[in-house]
């Protein structure tokens, strides 16, 4: 059997309590949410937190809100809060779809997006949405606050800029340019409880509807050890008329760009050409999202 | 066909309040006073010596009550077939698989007792390890049992009717490959047991198990205690599908250890252990020859299979049978040859799964007919019913069809599925198809050599009339037999599933040989049946001496007494009722004398009724060698379609429709009948598409969670159309047969043949994942 250890547990009521109980707890403390990754992990012996602290009394971590054209959202708000929101969907629908994809239903109504983002796993599902969104994270201290960008949030599998005192409280997606539209596709082999083998988040802003491409994100995930930007496939797009060709040839690059393993979930080769293919894929689907588009949303 | 009353309906299950409200009691629910928790170590490696074993820091750990390694449990072998018993509760010598059991801890608590178990310290001497067929099987190889050297756990050779002469009238003779992967059981619930010695001397185990029968008689062999004094009881149990149908290494121990401790011992599996004890489905690596006359009779086949067996036997002398017996139906082949070898290697042992041994042969051959027909240029479907046998057909290994409703199954999914308007016809990327299979209907015989009876059944009538208490040991595991032989022992009995208490999985209420070789519905039902005509016939008599009415024209049904000639005058038996029970506000009234009142008129003037029945099954076919594996008193027949979408991009396959036909013989419950069609399929998917045990290169289970072994989740079953054909099989209670393996035979071969329909590529080794179809549409593009 796999046996829980002991630990203590503390449920602060505010932010500055919480961040209090953390410094004080000198790295002995982790934050908990929705536990789904972190409870597992200690299950396995692979952390051991002498004090768990939960958030869930701090109301203001679970508001997902507008703000000028983009949006806010706590980072204890839950993953099917995420699929399930008007607004996000309205809004962000990547983000929407990208919620839809994290393991099951059962999972996401536990599983919040600041979870999803501070365990740094390489295949997690919303990483990948909010860099193409160009999302920035706020880190709170106890005697210092911080806002960085995701895009130099991690360092490797399951390690972040993140210190033990912080908190991660809020994800700030700023608004879109006009001609804007992208797109999230996760190749797993189940309908649900899947750990993504590839998956690929792209979007492309256009100059107008007709015009060329004068912003382009490609995030591929699960082929190298985080989320990375295809490079040469953005540089290579960045200009350009949009055309199944074009994205043809930036989908071979961002398989340069990438650098997959084999491993129990599927082989360096067939990553190789998934990247390919959903590349591709996530590029027309951002491209006609973005041409339809009057402007202002992705 | 003749109406009845409870059976052929859909009533709802009789566990289905308990388990919708979660008042059912698993296992590992239950808790005694003063009891201790016990764990177990396990190797580490997949092949060694043992030079030592050293429990003294364990023993000296507080809380620790009992240690125990061979010295205490003794080195008395067993395992499935006495003709290979070749497993000890604790290893003596060597491991020979990482998972292989040395030593159990019994303390106050779990913790307490994982923590000793890893005090214990093992010396080793690492030997070769042998992880797949070929070097288990190479020269000079390591014998992993000394008493099988070459590592051939056992080999089998038959040939019924000539395949060389065959041959030579065959216009088509094709040879392809197939393999499956080692399988889990996934079943929900983990193993659990719960022993307790008692100050008398008598053992009583709750365990997470198939067949109680088989539990008791193997703890009573390797603890040297009579029979008599073991009793197993089987819980609630969420699953077993094959891997609980034998005792394991963890209920001896815990037997064991509560008859020193004189304590109550639970011990439990983790979802690890459940993969590394395995007994799942194997590995078959099929070769497949057949030979078809050009106007598409079958006339020939020669089937090799190499089995990857793991460590020990287990049920693995039934699989190597099965995988070649169970290609002998559905259609006619006269000419049948077949090369079994099961081979020992460094890794959990296999045993049974659902379609035990056939289901792998059955994908591939299905694949291959396929694949002839094709070449013959006939539909699959007509090609199928053009050899397709009938009721009274008997296969060549002398499996007699009693009732085969294969023709009928085969019309019944061609016709749902709308395949006329489908196959040929479908856009790039779709595809349809068929496939076929059947099984057994229970062993026909017990797994050890026995005349015993296969199945027994009591019933025992309250005295107030108003009950009937139905005792079989029997194991509901939840495929529905609790409401199964209800629902027979109500109808056979005249009363309704509401008055019947079915208490079964408990060795104190008679012999049953369990839930394994879909056997409940037709053996415990006979059994069943048999009772409670017993219980009927006492009835009547009892009350054709107070009515003066001859037994024969008498019945009950409906819960109340027919009297075919006339109604007589029962009003003094009522009276006598009713003034038992005065104050009672639920008085028999009407026209009809009840059940409740001849029942009790029986008490009055009997004592306690009691009805019995006893079931096995009559002379079977077969006298050649292995004929004991196959042969059952009736075969269950199934098809298929189904329906894909590939992706040719990424190689990914979505079921979209599945279409299913099952010959039942005859449905009691006819949502039960549906939902085992259901599970099927939903298994046959998931080995179809996702499912198989990995290691890493030191033989450790890659891949022992539920989270990276992949079975189908809701999501990923589609809409499935079911069609229940009922052929009534004369050797059935109520004409019934089994369904809850034989509908798993079509589903794999169905999904192969849809892809090579919808991309024209042939899989031959599952899973058929996305990474694998892409690499094969790949492959040919180059050609």
């Amino acid at each position: 059997m796999l046996l829980l250890p002991k630990f203590d547990y503390e449920e602060p009521k505010s932010l500055p309590e919480a961040l209090a109980m953390l410094s004080e707890l000198k790295g002995n403390g982790k934050v908990i949410a929705g536990g789904t990754d972190l409870l597992v992990n200690m299950k396995k012996g692979t952390v051991r937190p002498a004090c768990l602290v939960s958030l869930k009394k701090v109301e203001a971590l679970r508001e997902i809100s507008g703000e000028d054209g983009g949006l806010s959202v706590g980072s204890h708000v839950t993953i099917s809060e995420i699929a399930d929101s008007d607004r996000v969907a309205s809004t962000f629908p990547v983000l929407a779809r990208s919620a839809s994809c994290l393991g099951s239903p059962l999972i996401r109504n536990r599983a919040t997006i600041g979870g999803n983002i501070v365990t740094a796993r390489p295949a997690a599902d919303l990483p990948p949405a909010l860099l193409v969104l160009g999302a920035r994270v706020e880190l709170r201290g106890k005697d210092k606050d911080r806002t960085v960008s995701l895009d130099g949030f991690f360092t490797g599998p399951g390690t972040s800029v993140i210190e033990t005192r912080e908190v991660l409280t809020r994800i700030v997606i700023p608004s879109p340019p006009p001609f804007t539209g992208a797109d999230y596709i996760k190749l797993g082999h189940r309908a649900a409880l899947e750990i993504a083998i590839v998956a690929v988040s792209s979007r492309l802003t256009l100059d107008k509807p007709d015009g060329v491409i004068v912003d382009a994100r490609v995030i591929l995930s699960s082929v190298a050890p985080t989320a990375i930007h295809a490079v040469s496939a953005e540089k290579a797009l960045m200009g350009q008329r949009p055309s199944e060709d074009l994205f043809a040839k930036a989908a071979l690059l961002a398989v340069g760009d990438s650098s997959p393993i084999t491993d129990i979930r599927g082989g360096a080769e067939y990553r190789r050409d998934m990247v390919n293919t959903l590349v591709k894929r996530t590029l027309l689907k951002a491209f006609n999202d973005a041409r339809d588009m009057k402007g202002g949303n992705a | 066909m003749k109406a009845y009353n409870v059976i052929n309906t859909r009533l709802p299950r009789v566990d289905a309040r308990a388990k919708a409200t979660g008042d059912a009691r698993y296992t590992a629910d239950l808790s005694m006073p003063n009891m201790l928790y016990g764990a177990m170590l396990q190797s580490p490696l997949a092949h060694a010596k043992i030079l030592n074993i050293d429990v003294t820091a364990a023993k000296k750990l507080p809380g620790v009550r009992d240690v125990v390694t061979w010295k205490e449990a003794g080195l008395v072998k067993y395992g499935v077939s006495p003709a290979r018993y070749d497993e000890q509760v604790f290893c003596s010598d060597k491991v020979r698989y990482v998972g292989d059991e040395i030593a159990a801890v019994a303390a106050v608590d779990l913790e307490t007792a994982m923590e000793a178990v890893s005090l214990i310290k093992v010396d080793y001497e690492e030997l070769p390890v042998l992880l797949d067929i070929e070097s288990a099987m190479a020269e000079g190889a390591i014998a992993i049992h000394e008493d099988f050297p070459g590592n051939v756990s056992a080999e089998v050779h038959q040939e019924f009717g000539n395949f060389e002469e065959a041959l030579k009238e065959c216009d088509i003779v094709r040879t392809d490959r197939f393999t499956n992967k080692r399988q889990d059981g996934g079943f929900l619930e983990p193993q659990a047991c719960l022993a307790q010695y008692d100050l008398n001397g008598n053992l009583t185990l709750w365990s997470s198990t198939q067949s109680v029968h088989y539990v008791q008689r193997s703890i009573a062999m390797v603890l040297g205690l009579p029979v008599g004094k073991v009793r197993v009881v089987k819980p609630y149990v969420g699953g077993g599908f094959g891997p609980k149908a034998a005792v394991n290494a963890m209920e001896i121990a815990a037997c064991l250890m509560s008859k020193r401790t004189g304590r109550p011992v639970k011990m439990l599996f983790s979802r690890e252990q459940v993969f590394l004890h395995s007994r799942a489905r194997h590995q078959f690596f099929h070769e497949f020859t057949t030979g078809v006359k050009k106007d598409g009779t079958i006339m020939a086949l020669h089937n090799t299979c190499y089995l990857d067996g793991g460590a020990y036997s287990s049920f693995g002398i039934a699989t190597i049978y099965y995988a070649g017996s169970l290609l002998g139906a559905p259609y006619r082949l006269p000419n049948m040859k077949y090369d079994g070898y099961r081979i020992y290697t460094n890794k959990p042992t296999c045993g049974a799964q659902r379609g035990h041994g056939g289901v792998a042969a059955r994908a591939g051959w299905e694949q291959q007919l396929d694949t002839i027909a094709a070449e013959l240029n006939m539909d699959p479907v007509e090609f199928r019913l053009k050899n397709m046998m009938k009721t009274g057909d008997v296969t060549c290994n002398d499996f007699n069809m009693s009732s085969l409703g294969m023709q009928e199954c085969l019309e019944g999914v061609r016709d749902g599925s709308n395949w006329a308007a489908k196959k040929g016809k479908l856009p790039r990327g779709k595809g349809i198809g068929v496939a076929c299979g059947f099984f057994v209907s229970g062993a026909g015989y017990p797994i050890y050599r026995s005349e015993t009876f296969h199945s027994t059944a009591t019933i025992r009538l309250t005295e107030d009339g108003g009950g009937v208490n139905l005792y079989t040991a029997s194991a509901e595991i939840g495929q529905g037999s609790d409401t199964i032989l209800g629902q027979i022992a109500a109808e056979a009995l005249g009363v309704s599933l509401d008055d019947v208490m079915v208490h079964s999985g408990d060795t104190d209420f008679g012999v049953d040989l369990g839930a394994y070789s879909s056997r409940q519905t037709l053996m415990s039902g006979h059994a069943v049946k048999m009772a409670a005509e017993d219980t009927k016939r006492q009835v009547l008599e009892a009350l054709s001496e107070q009515l003066g009415v001859t037994v024969g024209d008498m019945d009950i049904a409906g819960g109340v007494v027919i009297f075919k000639k006339g109604k007589p005058d029962f009003s003094r038996l009522r009276t006598l009722y009713i003034k038992e029970h005065r104050g009672w506000e639920d008085q028999p009234s009407g026209a009809e004398l009840t059940f409740r009142e001849a029942a009790r008129v029986a008490f009055i003037t009997r004592g306690v009724i009691i009805g019995n029945g006893a079931y096995k099954p009559g002379e079977l076919g077969g006298k050649y060698k292995g004929a004991a594996v196959g042969t059952s008193p009736a075969y269950g027949c199934s098809a298929q379609v189904v329906e894909v979408t590939v992706d040719e991009q990424t190689g990914k396959v979505t079921i979209d429709a599945m279409t299913d036909a099952h010959d039942c013989g005859f449905a009691i419950n006819r949502t039960n009948v549906e939902g085992q069609m259901q599970g099927s399929l939903s298994m046959g998917l998931g080995e179809a598409l996702f499912e198989e045990v990995r290691f890493d290169a030191k033989g450790r289970v890659a891949n022992a969670s539920l989270g990276e072994y992949r079975i189908p989740t809701a999501l990923d079953m589609p809409n499935v159309k079911t069609v229940i054909i009922e052929s009534d099989e004369p050797n059935g209670p109520f004409g019934a047969k089994e369904v809850g393996e034989g509908a798993i035979m079509p589903t794999i071969p169905a999904i192969l043949n849809a892809i090579y329909d919808a991309v024209g590529v042939r899989i031959n080794e599952l899973p058929v994942t996305s990474e694998r179809l892409f690499a094969a549409m790949k492959e040919k593009q180059k050609k």
